[in-house]
């Protein structure tokens, strides 16, 4: 069992920006301004890397991946 | 997983190559594909490990914005340093310049190659540290020091630039 004096760890704090921090470390988080300016920090960051946009290759590039790749034919045989 | 590509190498012709190169082995490699790791698990390794690969060739195992850490003196390390801002020449530089210009992006591409795997897989994909340390081959314990050390580094740069 935690005690609950104890600062966060980096794997709680995670936990926390999550949501998914259990209540009793909560507790501590609400009472701790060190933890709550730690735990702070490490949810800014999280929320950039979050929100970082998905990029996509240009158009054609399946087709140009699939004139490379080898196709089995009815016959057995491999194309291209 | 071209967004991990391009965030490795930070150039779209070379992530796409990299990106093409890792879709062929997966399809001419399926048969090898063991069904009990996750699919898109066994592409991220495949497309990781040609962009570190690549990374290694070049000599350039980080990409950074201050210079080889193996650069001992001020020439050297302008010499392999990354000069964003000299780089829109092209329309694709200018693309690369909009699309990687951001200061969290530019603290991701000071990042050491192996953090920056981690913590993309981490934070931008929405593995668990679990699925990270089975995609990379490294163990769990690795995996977490990696993605904290990461955590901190950015946090340092991003605090720094708002200083």
């Amino acid at each position: 069992m935690t005690d609950i004096s104890m600062h966060l760890t980096t794997d709680e704090i995670e936990l926390w920006a999550q949501g998914l921090l259990p209540a009793a470390r909560a507790m501590h988080l609400a009472e701790c301004s060190l933890c709550r300016t730690e735990a702070e920090r490490e949810r800014k960051v999280m929320l950039e890397l979050v929100q970082l946009p998905k990029f996509a290759p240009s158009a054609g590039f399946a087709d140009r991946v699939m004139a490379q790749v080898k196709v089995p034919t009815p016959s057995g045989d491999w194309t291209p | 997983m071209f967004s991990l590509l391009y965030r490795m190498v930070r150039d779209r012709a070379l992530a796409e190559d990299l990106a093409q190169e890792t879709f062929i082995k997966v399809l001419n490699g399926i048969k090898s594909y063991r069904p009990e790791f996750k699919f898109s698990s066994w592409i991220f390794k495949i497309a990781n490990n040609a962009a570190i690969d690549h990374l290694r060739r070049k000599s350039i195992d980080t990409l950074s914005l201050d210079g080889a850490p193996s650069a001992e003196t001020p020439e050297q390390v302008r010499a392999t340093s990354l000069q964003l801002g000299d780089r829109a020449e092209s329309p694709l530089d200018e693309v690369e310049s909009r699309e990687l210009g951001s200061a969290i992006e530019r603290a991701i591409a000071r990042l050491r190659p192996e953090y920056r795997s981690c913590i993309l897989l981490r934070h931008v994909e929405g593995y668990s540290y679990e699925e990270i340390a089975d995609t990379l081959d490294l163990p769990l314990g690795t995996v977490k020091t990696y993605i904290h050390r990461a955590r901190n580094e950015l946090r340092g740069y991003l605090e720094d630039r708002r200083d």
